[in-house]
């Protein structure tokens, strides 16, 4: 049988995927095991899978290099590949959101010249361009974006925001939500019919721990 | 200076000897096929004016066009898909013909950013339209054609994917919601991204029959049960019909032989396109993006002036290599056979043994580097070249056999008894 590989990003969001494909059945020993290998493999279920930056996640998933990927929406945003999205995680729950001074909260509208700076150049642009339908001059950064608004590179930021202190603590507010950001579940579109069958008793097995915990989030 | 002179530019490459080889053989048995079905071929041009792909129809992005101008300022485009100028071509020089018309192409497009052929910008379509019919044998025959192209190309395999617009047409009619809400729904469903679809569906007020339905639908694919699960449900008119004519295309491909390949989806879109009824994409192993993919389009031709259905499918050649050659299907690879070596003496016994062995299909290439018989021999053992023939005198030659090293001499009258 030919392995069924799984795209992974490597950093925050590992640990919490390698849990639920764990208790799903899949073997994730060899991971764990702090292996300096690329590739994993649980032979008894033919799955492969292998941490790549979550920027590049889409881009495997894409070509079909991976069959699925557990990758941030955020990354999915940004890249805009054509994929498949089957599933909500839940995990790495944050915000994609715009964000700048205080004095700009409800005034977003009133600056001619807008500079944004933001290391999600694609999510900005299809922000403003055409929810907002305003033209804007996207400054690409790499990180410590709430740095630009301070120092006068930028108006305004879009950037992840999860509990929002980085912002408060340099005087910025969140000026709109542009999206809810979480892990996703993404599946090739050639394998998605190709390989349905075990890709569709990985989907479900998930979704329904998923379910299960809400349940048992409820009960509580 | 010249610092780009050694290089060629994004997204475009040289196909090289055996891979040409095999693309032309390729393009060969395609368009074998295609005459055996009836069609005519037509060429259309490169290059042609951007307004012939400016509508929003045509579902190419303007910024992924190769645009220039010609001496007057008009704009011009590389053609960024084949099927369009088809539809230009049968709208205005084929309005008094006789219906229907059966067109095949294989051809380059060229396109920024494509990210089928692995990125390229620049690639091959093969494919048919029929035009002048609407009805579910035309349908069926374009998409069993679509299934021998792929068998012809060597690939055992792949899957053909069927779905019909017009059943998410007739539910978004029933929601009542705006054009550009629609176009939402349609992106959500066309990504199959189940968690945004739930998140929109949640801010409407559809019912919630219909709610379950659409939320539901990147799921509907599968076996012809599909077909009867969506049945299942409160439809109107236009879904039902759209049901009915996808079951009917389906009798027809079961009568072909075809079954074992074809699977349903509902769910499946376009995000933006001339599509009006049955909908349909190929897949398989080794390449991550649909490999040929069709539809009927019965309004196109009406952008250029005379309304006519049409239905067609396009294949990228570029794909399906590259689908063979990740499944390991061997390929025949250009071969020489002979290597015809000679002396000043011997020169027109050459010239005439090498066209009568080239009339006999052998591939021959003559020494033109004035070799010695020794270097003949090591030069067609490097080249994977059968044999070499050295003409000794007007009646007699040698043969080098490269492989056993065995060396015969033979009069040319035998030789060409064989």
């Amino acid at each position: 049988m030919r392995y069924l590989s799984i795209a992974m990003s490597k950093g925050r969001l590992t640990d919490a995927a390698v849990e639920m494909l764990e208790k799903i059945g899949i073997d994730c020993s060899e991971y764990k095991a702090g292996s300096r290998k690329l590739i994993f493999t649980d032979e008894s279920n033919r799955i492969r899978f292998f941490l790549v930056k979550p920027a590049d996640v889409p881009t495997y998933v894409e070509y079909g290099a991976a069959d699925m990927g557990i990758v941030g929406k955020d990354t999915l945003l940004e890249e805009g590949r054509h994929l498949y999205e089957v599933l909500d995680l839940g995990f790495a729950a944050c915000k994609m959101v715009v964000a700048g001074p205080e004095e700009l909260a409800g005034k977003l509208d009133s600056l001619n010249n807008k500079r944004v700076a933001t290391k999600y150049p694609r999510i900005a642009r299809e922000y403003f361009e055409h929810k907002r339908r305003e033209s804007i001059e996207v400054i690409k950064l790499s990180g410590s974006v709430e740095l630009a608004p301070l120092v006068g590179l930028a108006e305004v930021i879009v950037d992840l925001v999860e509990t929002g202190r980085t912002l408060k603590e340099n005087g910025l507010v969140v000026l709109d939500t542009i999206a809810d950001i979480s892990a996703r579940l993404v599946v090739n579109r050639v394998s998605a019919k190709m390989e349905s069958e075990r890709i569709n008793r990985i989907v479900e097995g998930l979704r329904k721990q998923l379910e299960n915990r809400h349940e048992a989030e409820k009960g509580r | 200076m010249s610092k780009w002179k050694i290089y060629t530019p994004d997204g475009v490459q040289d196909i090289l000897c055996d891979d040409c080889y095999q693309k032309r053989e390729l393009e060969h048995r395609l368009r074998t096929l295609f005459r055996s079905y009836g069609f005519k071929e037509v060429e259309p041009p490169a290059i042609e004016f951007y307004d012939v792909f400016a509508s929003e129809g045509s579902g190419i992005m303007q910024e992924n066009m190769f645009k220039f101008f010609d001496q007057q300022g008009r704009i011009l485009v590389l053609r960024p898909d084949i099927t369009v100028p088809v539809a230009r071509i049968t709208a205005t020089k084929f309005r008094d013909a006789v219906y229907p018309l059966r067109f095949s192409y294989i051809g380059n497009v060229y396109r920024y950013n494509e990210y089928g052929g692995g990125k390229q910008n620049e690639f091959t379509q093969a494919g048919v339209e029929i035009f002048g019919v609407n009805t579910p044998e035309s349908d069926a025959e374009v998409i069993s054609i679509a299934i021998q192209a792929l068998k012809t190309s060597g690939l055992e395999n792949f899957q053909i994917d069927i779905g019909q617009v017009e059943f998410f047409n007739g539910l978004m009619e029933e929601t009542g919601l705006s054009e550009e809400e629609v176009s939402q729904i349609r992106m959500l469903i066309y990504r199959k991204d189940t968690v945004g679809l739930g998140e929109f569906l949640k801010r409407t007020s559809i019912s919630d029959d219909l709610k379950h339905l659409i939320f539901d639908l990147p799921r509907f694919f599968g076996s012809s049960d599909v077909i009867e699960k969506a049945r299942s449900y409160n439809l109107n008119d236009k879904s039902k019909a759209a049901l009915d004519n996808i079951s009917q295309i389906l009798e027809i491909l079961d009568d072909y032989g075809h079954s074992q390949y074809i699977s349903v989806d509902l769910g499946m879109l376009r995000d933006l396109t001339y599509d009006t009824g049955v909908i349909f994409r190929g897949f398989t192993y080794g390449v991550g993006f649909p490999i040929l993919a069709g539809s009927r389009y019965d309004r196109l031709a009406g952008e250029f002036g005379m309304d006519c259905p049409a239905t067609g499918f396009t294949l990228g050649v570029n794909l399906v290599m590259m689908a063979l050659q990740r499944q390991r299907i061997p390929a025949e690879k250009p071969v020489t056979d002979t290597f015809v070596h000679y002396h000043r003496e011997g020169r027109t016994a050459a010239f005439e043994l090498c066209s009568v062995l080239r009339k006999q299909g052998l591939a021959v290439e003559l020494d033109v580097s004035n070799m010695t018989v020794r270097e003949a021999v090591r030069y067609a053992a490097e080249k994977n070249i059968g044999g070499v023939i050295s003409i000794l005198d007007d009646d007699n030659v040698e043969i080098h056999y490269v492989q056993t090293g065995e060396t015969v001499r033979v009069k040319i009258s035998e030789l060409l008894k064989r």
